[in-house]
């Protein structure tokens, strides 16, 4: 009996397509086009039929009839395998373009997302130093040669070096001395190029997914913004000195006569020179008080944060007050939080003016024997600031006028008839600029308490503390 | 011990006599002048230990002296002390990166006071 072969013992599996199949609906117009181009498979044609009956012919035998029956059988099975890998042949085909066109897609987007950005970076409108993963530099927009003077042959010579090579075009060196030799962290520092030409630097690092891609040097101008501020300080300062020239030379001459340097006094001029020195001083808050107002008005403050401890530097403040206090037979007592509180960013100055307008009109407006109390705890991330007093308290038909510039409270002017108003005009305004709400709580007549709010960010900046007056005593 | 030398440079007449008389009793080796252009002859004549020098002059501002200072390799490293009646963050930033020690406001410093911030540097 003749063996059949094994159909199932295919010697020639076409390989199996595994990625980039034609996909079902998932064509664009140019794969449907190529899907189209199908190389039409190679059938027996009817020449070689006439030639196998004329080789069946020929056999004269039974065995040589079985094995011609064989051969044709055999025919038919190499058409059928041919016919396959003709089949698979062309799905690869079709598959291969279709990676090849993803590729040339992927390729066209990524060019188009470098373009985007090319196009981001040349008309950012600050300048932009581009670095790559191993801190080398890449590219920089046309802002920068005009912010440091450098010419584009001289940007292009420093394609793939680092930061310390920059030194060598010289008009980089202000940027290398103030970054440094290696790329560090940077957070708008400022940077003089000129005297009329100021820039505020940052690096930043450029994460992906993948971790660090590079860094940005981003040079922002702020010289118009440093101009207008120099020329309104020159104002500030023609006026402060205009001011204070002739009331510092007279406290300077009354100090030194009461000290004894200019020779001996009596007991009755000491007198007399003491009360000219306090009405002098006044002279001078007064002053200070109307050239922080003119500054507040310029309507721009320069923050300069430091991280303090907030319970060290009300202590240092309260501790000022101690002959004033003594004085006026005041007591104030400050309870320092035996626990260290968070430390926060803050400028100190302002900080201190607005704590020390609480405590100075405190003292002002509290008779003698009376009691004052500095208190200062943490709730979560908001640092508060309390002073309260024994005082007169302000009139509950007054509370919503006490924040208004040279206003002062009717029982205020009876018991001190001299003052400026601006105290808590200017506590306010420099606690205002981020404060979500400040006020008064109106809960039964006067409001004696007074208080600064602090409440940091995430990097404990706490550029705006909230200032709140609250009346919680009746 | 050889007496300190200190250069007083201020326009306000009162203010050189008064500090003048205060630093001399106390014993140092007081210079006056009363701009800034006589007070960068005088220190290159006579190099001091310590300057004091105000703001607002006639002929040349204190941040003028400063910044010549800073130039001339003789005279840099002299602790400068400002005295001045302005006092705002911009002015003592830029005294600051023109390598001022100190800036005192004269209406909220005495003479005693402006005293205890030279030993602070000289002493």
């Amino acid at each position: 009996m003749t063996k059949e072969p094994d159909k199932n013992t295919n010697t020639a599996i076409p390989p199996k397509p595994v990625i980039g199949m034609p996909r079902p609906g998932s064509f664009s117009a140019g794969r449907d086009n190529l899907a189209d181009k199908t190389i039409e498979p190679v059938w027996p044609s009817e020449n070689k039929k006439a030639d196998l009956a004329a080789a069946m012919a020929a056999v004269s035998s039974k065995d040589s009839y079985e094995a011609a029956l064989g051969s044709e059988w055999q025919t038919d099975e190499r058409t059928r395998q041919l016919r396959e890998q003709v089949k698979y042949a062309e799905a690869s085909r079709v598959a291969l373009m279709n990676m090849l066109e993803d590729m040339e897609d992927l390729r066209r987007r990524a060019e188009e997302e470098k373009e985007k950005t090319l196009a981001i970076i040349t008309n950012f409108a600050d300048g932009l130093i581009l670095f790559d993963a191993n801190d080398r530099f890449m590219l920089a927009n046309s802002l920068i040669e005009a912010a440091f003077g450098v010419t584009r042959e001289e940007i292009r010579s420093l394609i793939g070096k680092k930061i310390v090579d920059f030194q060598m075009i010289n008009g980089f060196r202000p940027l290398t001395d103030l970054i440094g030799p290696v790329i560090t962290e940077v957070s708008r520092k400022e940077l003089y190029i000129s005297e009329n030409e100021i820039y505020e630097i940052s690096s930043l690092e450029v994460q992906s997914g993948r971790g660090k891609v590079g860094t940005l040097i981003i040079a922002h101008d702020i010289s118009r913004e440093k101009i207008v501020e120099r020329m309104k300080t020159e104002f500030v300062s023609i006026a402060a000195h205009q001011l204070r020239t002739p009331i510092s030379a007279i406290k300077w001459t009354l100090r030194m006569i009461l000290d004894g340097d200019l020779g001996p006094i009596t007991e009755d001029q000491r007198d007399f020179l003491d009360k000219t020195y306090k009405s002098n001083e006044r002279m001078i808050n007064l002053i200070n008080d109307l050239l922080n107002v003119t500054r507040i008005e310029e309507g721009r403050h320069l923050y300069n944060l430091t991280q303090v401890s907030l319970e060290e530097l009300i202590e240092t403040l309260v501790g000022n007050y101690g002959q004033i206090l003594e004085q006026k037979k005041l007591t104030i007592d400050y309870a320092k939080p035996a626990a260290k509180l968070t430390q926060v960013k803050i400028d100190v100055e302002k900080m201190k003016l607005v704590v020390s307008n609480l405590i100075e009109n405190a003292i002002k407006y509290t008779p003698a024997g009376g009691k004052i109390s500095v208190t200062i705890a943490q709730k979560r991330d908001v640092l508060e600031t309390a002073v309260k007093d024994s005082g007169m308290g302000i009139m509950k038909d007054q509370q919503s006028r006490i924040f208004t510039k040279y206003f002062r409270g009717a029982n205020a002017i009876k018991m001190e008839t001299e003052g400026t108003g601006l105290g808590l005009f200017i506590t306010r305004t420099l606690s205002r600029p981020t404060a979500a709400r400040y006020g008064l709580r109106r809960k039964r007549g006067r409001a004696r308490l007074s208080s600064s709010r602090c409440r940091w960010r995430p990097n404990n900046d706490c550029r705006a503390p909230v200032f709140m007056l609250a009346a919680f005593f009746g | 011990m050889a007496e300190k030398k200190i250069l007083l440079i201020e326009d306000e007449e009162l203010i050189i006599r008064l500090l003048g008389r205060k630093l001399v009793s106390i014993g140092y080796d007081v210079t006056l002048a009363m701009d800034g252009e006589e007070g960068l002859k005088k220190m290159k004549e006579n190099k001091p230990d310590l300057i004091l020098l105000d703001i607002i002059m006639p002929r040349k501002g204190g941040f003028d002296v400063m910044e010549e200072m800073k130039r001339d390799p003789q005279l840099t490293g002299i602790p400068v002390i400002i005295i001045s009646n302005s006092g705002q963050p911009l002015e003592l930033d830029k005294a600051k990166r023109l390598g001022a020690v100190d800036w005192l406001v004269k209406t909220e410093f005495d003479p005693k006071e402006v005293v205890e911030k030279i030993k602070k540097y000289i002493d």
